[in-house]
């Protein structure tokens, strides 16, 4: 019930106190979820009865098939509590070793939502065509991998399934009997068994549940099922799924993004548990979210890494319906248990083991990110609103007048008429395609927002395209159009599970009209999209999203979808931008919703933030763990989206964003306008420096950019993933490292702070990125990591390049990175504790598809300290080779040197190479082992320092060697 | 804007040819020259701030070598240069080196020098031509602008005059008016002390007591009434803001359901309804249910409606009640003795006895229309209307002292840097109302008063606050002072801050509003042009020298 009006009209006339704050209302507990409640009583009940309790689950050995390639095998499965319902195991072997588990209710009253993985995976996973199940008396086994070092074990009574390597448990399902998976009944199944008893009128009920064990007394939440004013028809009674997780050796466990929390997860359960309520799966238009919490807020990837100083697994749970997960620490591991409100079982187990193997399982199965359009690194303006089109021209004008680079311009949804998107707000806007065209002169691009929810309004095509196609998400009755909420009043939502709307969408981004198909002819083939409000947001809906018994194409209810729903927006924009050019640019899309693949899509961003310290520093934590789901392309809203961020806190958010894959400032439209030349001095002038260090830095990011969308590593890579064997990093989550580069970046994320403690796992000397400080390397013999302290004042950012690495940047500054094409390059070479050094760079039109033929330039920069080479003192030797064509990686399939990219940068040279960590003053400089070249020497220590000190740093002045030719560079002591 | 260039694919090492002036102006160009007559690698040349000393084949070599960035005039190669086009045809221009060689042909420099040779046309005799074009037309606007200024100006001398006179005649006013409150001062007190012994004895009855306690409730009553009503009409006005601007903000249902609770209790339709019924115009049937049901409450009990209420007690509460108390007498009664009312004139000037009297034939033959005339008069209503005569001229002297004082500032705000302009050229634009309409909403402002937004489709109208000063960032009496207005204190936004206005004006013909738009939420920007910033064109000339 609500309360009534006159209660609410009081309330509003009151001093509201809560102004900003986190709405818990708005949002279930588990306690208030019915299928979650019924998980948590289950491993309540299994905790109490400890060792006497029993797993309903088994396989019957005679069901046993083996499919001909003998790498997947199917069986029956039988719940002891329901013997008369069938379910059927599917157990698969990748040819990467990873294990596919599926488990459904076979021949029920109705069919299970399994299309889960349908969504998640970029194709079919092949199936290995070497390893082989071998059936034995309990179990079916499989042993695999280079060493023969892995093993898979499905024991059948009770059912389990167990990874192990070099004999070592991996990973155990169902190790804690807590798998249940609720099977389809009628209302009228479900009364109790009632056995009269005694004689005549003495009679007496007694109800005897011989299921209660384990499933409780109470048919707990099993249909309607009413929280706040809403209620939930739940049509198809229960069906949630409970599946237990163990990892009996690894005490740390990443991911399951999207959280606000730590990225080594805090537990859920046991004595000292850091939160009450399990982790949360459920995208939801979370207003002000905590920023240390486990609820659930846009994005789900229910992808989990559990990881030890030996071994690093996952499990990548492929469920796209609401799910709950507790972890819980054991003596040496990690239990972890998975409750969702429908859905089949569908489990892979990713066997590592280390965390490079994991993202490239990962990401084989639901893809890598696909090499962004280079612009889309560079920085973002955004505002809700700029309010005209004068206004966005006004914003480019000064920021050029200030000499700020910046390469995109962001409408937010007041451009639109009454929130109809792709109608433009003519008073306001009166000739948007001369302001896009005013903003991409500049080579820059505008991102102009276009949400799933359409109003309900005949005259708007858009709408009356999606409704007469009868695309639109239905009510629960199944027929008809939902209606809700949302920033255009009475709205409704696109169906994307519905085919029929992937065309019709396609056909809304030409910029020409075709058929007489209405499209947006009121833009250009280069705008961006934003994707906001695709959780889906609906603000008078349960949980501001819609109900869950709504009705999705194929008659999936909405429960069965919701955290995929998201995806498939973002997924068919990209496949309309796409289709919007021929030859096609490659597309940006923004969104605030995901799930498992995506990546695939485009860019996110960690959602409505706060103008504090506090989320600054969460938001860098979240886009690492959003990372390790394989979702690299991600930052948080610099500044905040609420709130007004004093200037202090605006220059340490500008340089958080500066190393953020996702570069973009963004504000509420009640706070107040915070663009970077509206700073006084000498804050704009920070602005000003860290602009253009990111600038500088593109070559650095691109290049980390191409590796990631080959092997899925992320491209900010916390300390376990770049030293996994140093347990004292597991939990770092405050720094991290960009790409291969060797670049280690700590953002300040508090207030007047003037130096920063950066913790070095390895023992390699590190230089200050601006001063070339040395951080030596310890004596060779202690193991352990240090910390080192780092200056950073304001106008400091704590940035160490680690010795051995080569680090390509641009430093001329341009107003866009497009102009900065054909400007030369600077190499800084940070000599290693051995005299050496190693690097690359990738280089490609940064627009179009060219590269997949072959047109890029990639290219591997080494440095190499020979001793007596010129019969006296040391020679030390720079070249730049083609990498390629020179095991740079197998992805490339067609490459020539000589292609037309390559041939469009050959003018483009080296203007200068920093070489640091030289300690001594050479006699000579070569190139290509002819003519001489200018150079500086600045006194300082050789990279085999052992204090720290500032290095000696030789600068070759102009050595006029091409970007994309072979070279080498003598440098004679 | 800028012309796209195809790459120029660019021979090792780049730019090795370039003239060691070019980017340099005009004034700077003699110290580009080797320091010594040597020839070749020999030459040398120092950076313009002496900070370092280069090879003379180091400038323009696309390498920067100087921290102050004066060794690559002609390049990109320093981030701190700047880069000189000389456009001929045109007036030389300088742009940062960052936009040099950048692919992009600047529009400052229209004769292409910022980009490799031949990548630019070279369009300076028509950006010089259209330039000129522009000027004249500048120019020649400002011209008109300036006489239009220049007969503000004569106003203000004007008004200056005006105001002077005036003043000279309200101090006169003043004067007499200050005798005249002497006077009457000297009449109350004498006819107070007379009737006030009678007055007091009559006062202790009962009834009068009563009397005077039910007009203390009925005032308390009456006041807080008010105070009601003026709350209930805020949290009205509050609540329709809500109603009309309510944008699902913050995702809050409450806000929604504040509004459908408002809609209903004041009978309005859901304005949902009526933004869908926008298009076809049918806003028309927002009809309030909510006066029936008023009726309906008046004719209860044969109670008073709120009108006749509010209109009744004011004139109960106004009631003299010594008048009162002595009319109640000459009723219930018998007739008291002589009255010394009808003796005053007695104790009066002789001046003042013919205006007296006929005061008093119009007093009672008031009263006898009025019914309750007892043919003679009596001693404390003479009393009466001797205080309020008094307290009449009091309040004229005031009113007279009040315009004095506001003549004083006007003055001295006219020739003031700070208000009407050193000159007086704003005096003429005092109050003057400007409006624009936006669509939606008409813009209103009145200059030197209180900026509003009016809706187009009916409802209240919020200030967007009233003139508070000029252009704060520039030097009261610079030209740039002028060109910016501040409006604050307007109606407070729900959840936001009170309205306020930047009005941002620029020399024009005509005093005029161009453009409205709201850059932060609340914060209302309004450009426009107006001829009292038209400066005389020869001034701005030599301004320029």
């Amino acid at each position: 019930m609500r309360p009534p009006v006159i209660l609410l009209l009081l309330g509003f006339l009151l001093p509201a106190s809560q102004t900003f704050a986190f709405k818990a209302n708005d949002f279930k507990t588990c306690a208030q979820s019915g299928f979650c409640r019924r998980g948590r009583a289950l491993s309540a009940r299994a905790l109490a009865a400890g060792s006497s309790w029993r797993f309903p689950y088994s396989i019957d050995p005679s069901s046993i098939l083996l499919a001909p390639d003998q790498a997947s095998f199917t069986a029956s499965v039988k719940s002891a509590l329901y013997p008369e319902v069938n379910f059927g195991l599917d157990v698969r072997l990748h040819d990467d070793g990873v294990v596919r588990v599926r488990m459904d209710e076979t021949g029920g009253l109705r069919k299970r939502y399994d299309e889960a993985a349908n969504w998640a995976l970029v194709a079919p996973p092949s199936i290995s065509r070497d390893i082989v199940w071998k059936v034995g008396k309990g179990t079916v086994h499989a042993v695999y991998g280079e060493k023969k070092n892995i093993e898979v074990v499905v024991e059948f009574d009770p059912l389990r399934v167990t990874l192990l390597r070099d004999g070592v448990e991996q990973v155990v399902l169902n190790d804690r009997g807590l798998l249940h998976m609720e099977h389809f009944r009628t209302k009228d199944d479900t009364k109790p068994v009632t056995i009269q008893d005694g004689e005549g009128e003495a009679q007496t009920t007694l109800q005897l549940n011989n299921r209660a064990w384990f499933e409780g007394e109470e048919q707990d939440a099993w249909w309607e099922e009413t929280w706040s004013s809403w209620t939930d028809s739940k049509p198809k009674g229960p069906e949630s799924l409970s599946l237990d997780v163990t990892f009996p050796n690894h005490r740390h466990v990443y991911g399951i993004p999207q959280h606000a929390t730590n990225l080594s997860l805090p537990t859920t359960t046991g004595p000292d548990a850091g939160y009450t309520d399990p982790y949360r799966l459920y995208n939801s238009d979370v207003f002000e979210y905590l920023v240390s919490s486990p609820v659930s807020l846009y994005g789900s990837v229910p992808l989990m890494h559990a990881h030890n100083a030996k071994s690093t697994v996952a499990i990548f749970n492929a469920v796209g319906s609401d799910t709950w997960i507790d972890v819980g620490r054991t003596e040496s591991g990690t239990e972890t248990h998975w409750i969702s409100e429908s859905g089949i079982l569908d489990v892979f187990l990713l066997p590592g083991p280390t965390p490079t193997d994991v993202f490239a399982q990962y990401t084989r199965l639901t893809g890598t990110a696909p090499l962004p359009a280079h612009w889309a690194l560079g920085y973002h303006q955004c505002r809700w609103n700029y309010v005209s089109s004068d206004d966005v021209r006004s914003v480019q004008r000064r920021l050029d007048d200030e000499n700020m680079p910046v390469d995109a311009f962001w409408l937010d949804i007041e451009y639109s008429e009454g929130h109809k998107y792709f109608i433009w707000d003519k008073k306001n806007f009166p000739d948007p395609v001369e302001m896009i065209k005013d903003v991409e002169a500049l080579e820059r691009r505008m991102v102009i927002i276009v949400d799933p929810h359409l109003k309900r309004d005949s005259s708007y095509p858009v709408y009356k395209a999606a409704s007469d196609l009868e695309s639109l998400v239905k009510p629960k009755s199944g027929s008809g159009e939902y209606e809700g909420w949302c920033w255009p009043g009475s709205s409704s939502w696109v169906d994307f599970f519905n085919p029929k709307s992937w065309d019709m969408w396609v056909s809304f981004f030409k910029t020409k009209s075709v058929d007489g198909r209405w499209s947006w002819t009121e833009s250009t083939e280069n705008v961006g999209i934003w994707n906001d409000m695709n959780e889906p947001s609906v603000f008078n809906g349960p949980e501001i999203s819609m109900p869950r018994d709504n009705v999705h194409y194929g008659g999936w209810e909405h429960r069965d979808v919701h955290n995929i729903n998201g995806m498939l927006f973002t997924n068919q924009t990209y496949n309309a931008l796409m289709h919007r050019s021929d030859p096609p640019k490659r597309p940006f899309v923004l969104t605030r919703s995901f799930y498992a693949g995506s990546q695939r899509f485009g860019a996110m961003w960690t959602g409505d933030n706060v103008g504090t310290w506090e989320h600054m520093a969460i938001g860098i934590k979240m886009v690492l763990a959003n990372g390790l789901g394989g979702f690299g392309f991600g930052g948080s809203d610099v500044g905040g989206f609420f709130g007004n961020p004093d200037p202090e806190m605006l220059v340490r958010w500008y340089a958080v964003g500066a190393f953020s894959p996702f570069f973009r400032a963004h504000a509420h439209i009640d706070s107040k306008r915070r663009e970077p030349y509206l700073l006084d001095e000498p804050y704009k002038s920070m602005l000003r420096d860290v602009l253009r260090l990111r600038y500088a830095m593109l070559p650095v990011w691109y290049t980390a950019f191409r590796e990631m969308s080959a092997t899925g590593i992320p491209i900010l890579r916390p300390q376990y993933v770049v030293f996994p064997e140093d347990s004292e990093g597991f939990a770092i989550d405050d720094q991290f490292y960009v790409g291969s580069s060797g670049l280690l970046v700590k953002p300040v994320t508090t207030r007047g702070a003037t130096s920063a403690s950066v913790y070095l796992s390895d023992p390699q000397i590190y230089y200050d990125y601006f001063t070339f400080h040395t951080y030596p390397a310890p004596a060779k013999k202690v193991a352990r990591g240090r910390t080192v302290t780092v200056p950073a004042a304001l106008h400091q950012i704590p940035l160490l390049i680690r010795g051995g690495s080569i680090v390509p940047t641009r430093e001329r500054p341009r107003r866009s990175s497009a102009l900065m094409r054909n400007d030369p390059f600077t190499l800084r070479v940070a000599l290693s504790s051995d005299g050496s050094a190693a690097g690359e760079i990738y280089l490609d039109d940064g627009e179009g598809y060219g590269y997949t033929n072959g047109e890029f330039v990639w290219r591997q920069f080494g440095a190499e300290t020979k001793k007596g080479g010129w019969g006296k003192g040391e020679e030390l030797k720079i070249w730049s080779k083609d990498w390629a064509r020179q095991g740079g990686s197998n992805d490339v399939v067609v490459y020539n040197p000589a292609n037309a990219f390559a041939n469009s940068v050959s003018g483009v040279r080296m203007e200068r190479v920093i070489v640091v960590g030289v300690g001594s003053r050479p006699t000579v400089v070569s190139v290509n082992g002819g003519s001489t070249v200018e150079w500086e020497w600045q006194g300082g220590i050789g990279y085999g320092a052992t204090t720290e000190s500032k290095a000696g740093v030789l600068v070759i002045r102009d050595p006029a060697v091409g970007i994309a030719s072979d070279w080498q560079i003598a440098v004679v002591f | 804007m800028y012309s796209w260039l195809f790459l120029a694919i660019l021979p090792l090492p780049a730019l090795s040819v370039l003239d060691k002036t070019h980017g340099v102006p005009p004034s700077l160009v003699a110290k580009y020259a080797p320091a010594n007559s040597a020839s070749g690698a020999g030459q040398t040349w120092t950076c313009l701030d002496g900070s370092k000393q280069i090879s003379w084949n180091a400038v323009n070599d696309d390498y920067c070598d100087c921290p102050d960035g004066t060794d690559e005039p002609g390049t990109s190669a320093c981030p701190n240069g700047v880069f000189f086009c000389k456009n001929a045809g045109h007036i030389g221009s300088t742009i940062p080196s960052s936009r040099v060689n950048d692919g992009l042909c600047e529009p400052e420099c229209c004769d292409g020098s910022d980009e490799a040779p031949g990548a630019c046309p070279d369009t300076c005799k028509a950006v010089g031509e259209e330039y000129r074009k522009k000027a004249e037309a500048e120019r020649k606007l400002r011209k008109t602008g300036s006489k239009i200024r220049a007969s503000y100006i004569a106003f203000a001398h004007k008004e200056k005059k005006r105001l002077e006179g005036a003043l000279v005649d309200l101090e006169q006013e003043i004067a007499t008016r200050e005798k005249e409150v002497e006077r009457l001062t000297d009449i109350a007190k004498r006819t107070e002390s007379l009737s006030a012994k009678e007055l007091e004895r009559k006062k202790q009855s009962p009834l009068y007591q009563s009397l005077l306690t039910h007009h203390t409730a009925l005032k308390s009553l009456q006041h807080d009434y008010k105070k009601h009503t003026e709350r209930e009409k805020v949290l009205g006005e509050i609540l329709d803001a809500l109603r009309t601007g309510y944008n699902p903000n913050y995702q809050d249902m409450a806000v929604l359901e504040a509004v459908r609770g408002w809609e209903t209790l004041a009978g309005l339709p859901h304005i949902n309804n009526v933004r869908k019924g926008e298009d076809e115009d049918s806003a028309a049937a927002e009809t309030p249910q909510s006066p029936q049901e008023d009726k309906k409450e008046d004719e209860e009990d044969g109670l008073w409606s709120a009108e006749r209420t509010e209109r009744e007690l004011n004139k109960l509460l106004n009631v003299d009640h010594v008048t009162l108390l002595l009319e109640h007498e000459k009723v219930v009664g018998e007739p008291s003795s002589h009255s010394i009312l009808l003796d005053v004139t007695a104790y009066l000037p002789d001046s003042f006895i013919p205006p007296y009297l006929a005061f008093r034939e119009n007093l009672l033959s008031w009263l006898e229309l009025l019914g309750i005339k007892a043919g003679s008069s009596d001693t404390s209503s003479e009393a009466n209307r001797a205080r309020q005569a008094l307290s009449d001229a009091e309040h004229s002297l005031k009113l007279t002292r009040d315009e004095l004082q506001t003549a004083h500032e006007d003055l001295s705000d006219i020739f003031n840097a700070e208000g009407f302009g050193a000159e007086g050229e704003w005096k003429k634009l005092d109050g003057l109302c400007l409006e624009k309409d936006m669509g939606e909403y008409t813009y209103e402002v009145c200059l030197f008063d209180e900026a509003r937004q009016k809706p187009n489709k009916g409802g209240s109208s919020f200030s967007l606050g009233k003139f508070t000063s000029w252009n704060k960032l520039a030097e009261p009496g610079t030209p740039e002072y002028y060109t910016r207005q501040r409006y604050t204190q307007g109606a407070k936004c729900w959840n936001g801050p009170q309205r306020s206005l930047e009005l941002i004006l620029t020399c024009g013909t005509e005093n005029v509003l161009l453009t409205v738009s709201e850059p932060e939420k609340c914060e209302y920007q309004i450009t426009g042009t107006t001829p009292a910033l038209c400066l005389p064109v020869e001034e701005e000339r030599r301004d320029e020298l």
